[in-house]
């Protein structure tokens, strides 16, 4: 299944996932109380090592930063003609340093087991005649729904590129609005044929 | 119907991701700044499914980023995103379809085009910019009208979703009325 | 319907369908409105035969009718009595003794893989996580299918896809499968051989099908025209008298529109 994950078997794929949600969300708390170099730039070789630990295919996911490169130098931009050069440089340590820390957690920790960690927090919803099987089989249902809408829609383009001889057009939205609905309508059935969302059991 | 809600919340939730794998459009008459369809995915969400459900849906999208899925446009995923200095819009997208649904909910009278119109505006631009800009000017150290500067330019293509979302709402008005739940 | 529904959920201990019961289901004077839109009027029989047909034309209300098995649809008026029970009390216990087949395997499918989408019935019945995956991959094999486990749903070929939308509803051990126009878009080939997995499996079958051959070698054939049984007999004096009846209304000069 598409993901972030990145299959593998180092040290930080065998941590529990539980461990490693609770570090990541400790580690940035902690770091939103200092903007010292003293600190932020030995959390980012940290960080690093981190990457460097799972080889060369850790190392390149590192291309992440550059996908945020734009973004941040927007804002170093904005720090610098406010006069706050150095500041901005610390703000934008930390927020790469929390963005490699976190996206590092996802890397290494494959879908199920994320969600197997998240599910028991749900469990309190319960006492609000909250289904905690919900969650889970609402992801299962995106992830069923989003490609067939890929299909969907390269269909209609199909005829209308038939009878217009264009490709795309925003025109398109509302007929695959239209169709991808119904399908929605019809998996609710589906559904409730195998005894809906509460289970036939318990 | 619980189950019936359920899979609209997550229809909506595949819908905001599919539209984030569509490429972002750099349009010059706005300046050449690319523009995703994702937030089109949230105002529909909200507009058309109501503000619990839309709200739910976008939760649900915003969750499944968070396990790791690439569904944010540019192929983002993974607890990171939300670590970075947008995260202020990706919090404001939720209560935005909340808003947004709330505003379409209460306006049944209203013309269908204009009341899309409205709910996607309001919901979708003034509430997700108000939580959002805030949230870059905590997360980068910067002042509220710097940093109300800096996402102002994504506006008028939000502007350009505004539109797009009042249309197509009237469209699937007429051709499936059953579908637009929040004024069902 | 009622109310809260989340209240009568069906529990282990208060079961009130009897899976052998015969006959299975007891229509007296059922009918079932739309809204003010009459879709089954008056209908009366038992089914109780291991193979029966549905025929119909469009609109004819055959699609509601099997709906009504599963508990996807609720008759608005008379009698309905399935496995032994009332309908309202049965409600919500017949997805587990009854397995329902849709026209389109897009639409059925709930998973994005094969796994899961079996998985998921027999999480429905009770299993943990890790059970139901086993027992999920053990069940494909069982059915020639262990190389299609991983897959996405949405790679299958036609044929494929069907056949897993029916194995995810046998994994369930249902007592009686109701397969609504199930061959509808598949070609010649993998129409028989989904055929004969059909008519090979211990199950009692319920099949409504616009191909009037499908219904070779069945018990009986039911034919609904405007939400009544217009017939109801061996297939094949009900296939001569429904092909008879098309071919004499073709003449007629009706504009498809009114159809």
């Amino acid at each position: 299944m598409m993901s972030v994950y990145l299959q593998g078997n180092s040290w930080a794929h065998r941590l529990p996932a539980g461990l490693k949600l609770l570090a990541i969300a400790l580690a940035s708390l902690l770091l939103l109380q200092y903007t010292s170099f003293w600190v932020l730039l030995p959390a980012l070789g940290a960080v690093l090592l981190c990457y460097a630990s799972l080889g060369r295919d850790g190392l390149a996911q590192l291309k992440l930063l550059r996908a945020m490169s734009y973004l941040l130098a927007a804002l170093l931009v904005l720090h610098w003609v406010s006069g706050s050069l150095l500041e901005g440089v610390a703000m934008i340590l930390r927020l790469a340093i929390m963005i490699l820390s976190a996206n590092f957690v996802s890397v290494t920790t494959r879908m199920d087991d994320m969600l197997d960690a998240v599910l028991p927090l749900f469990k309190p919803l319960e006492i609000f005649g909250f289904s905690p099987r919900k969650p889970a089989l609402g992801v299962a249902l995106v992830l069923r729904f989003a490609p067939y809408m890929l299909v969907v829609f390269a269909q209609l383009r199909e005829a209308w590129q038939a009878r217009t001889g264009t490709r795309n057009s925003w025109r398109l939205l509302a007929p695959f609005a239209i169709q991808s609905l119904s399908m929605s309508d019809h998996v609710a059935e589906a559904l409730k044929a195998r005894g809906g969302s509460q289970g036939l059991s318990r | 119907m619980a189950d019936r809600s359920l899979v609209h919340v997550a229809f909506y939730a595949a819908l905001i991701s599919a539209l984030g794998l569509v490429p972002p459009v750099a349009i010059a008459f706005l300046g050449g700044v690319p523009i995703t369809a994702q937030t089109l995915g949230v105002m529909l969400a909200g507009v058309m499914l109501g503000p619990i459900r839309g709200a739910l849906a976008v939760l649900l999208f915003l969750f499944l980023v968070a396990l790791g899925l690439p569904f944010l446009s540019g192929g983002r995923g993974g607890l990171g995103v939300f670590m970075g200095p947008s995260v202020g819009f990706l919090i404001g997208w939720p209560v935005g379809a909340l808003v947004a649904g709330w505003i379409m909910q209460s306006t049944r009278e209203m013309n269908i085009l204009a009341a899309a119109a409205i709910s996607a505006a309001v919901g979708g631009i003034l509430v997700v910019y108000a939580i959002g800009i805030p949230g870059v000017a905590i997360m980068a150290g910067l002042s509220l009208p710097k940093a109300a500067l800096g996402s102002s330019v994504f506006i008028p293509g939000d502007l350009v979703k505004v539109a797009l979302t009042a249309v197509i709402v009237q469209t699937v008005a007429r051709g499936l009325p059953g579908a637009v739940l929040s004024r069902s | 319907m009622a109310f809260w529904p989340k209240s009568r959920k069906p529990t282990a201990e208060h079961r009130v369908c009897n899976p052998d019961a015969s006959p299975y289901a007891v229509f007296d004077r059922v009918g079932l409105k739309a809204g003010s839109v009459p879709i089954l009027k008056d209908l009366t029989l038992q089914l109780a035969e291991d193979r029966i047909g549905v025929i119909g034309l469009n609109g004819s209300g055959k699609s509601s009718f099997v709906r009504l098995l599963n508990g996807l649809r609720a008759p608005t008026s008379g009698n309905l009595t399935l496995f032994g029970a009332p309908y309202d009390e049965a409600e919500l216990e017949l997805p587990r003794h009854v397995g329902f087949v849709f026209q389109n395997p897009d639409h059925q499918a709930i998973f994005p893989t094969v796994e899961e989408e079996i998985a998921f019935g027999l999480t429905q019945l009770g299993a943990g996580k890790e059970e139901s995956r086993s027992r999920a991959r053990a069940f494909l094999a069982l059915h020639g299918c262990e190389g299609l486990a991983g897959k996405p749903i949405t790679e299958l070929s036609g044929g494929q896809k069907q056949l897993i939308c029916i194995l995810a509803v046998l994994v369930m051990e249902p007592r009686l499968l109701v397969l609504d126009e199930p061959m509808s878009s598949l070609d010649a080939l993998t129409t028989v051989r989904i055929r004969q997995k059909i008519l090979s499996l211990p199950q009692k079958i319920v099949l409504v099908s616009h191909d009037l051959s499908q219904f070779d070698g069945f018990d009986r054939l039911l034919w609904l025209e405007g939400g009544r049984l217009r017939m109801d007999g061996e297939p094949d004096a009900v296939r001569a008298a429904f092909q008879e009846d098309v071919l004499s209304r073709q003449d007629m000069d009706v504009e498809i529109a009114e159809l």
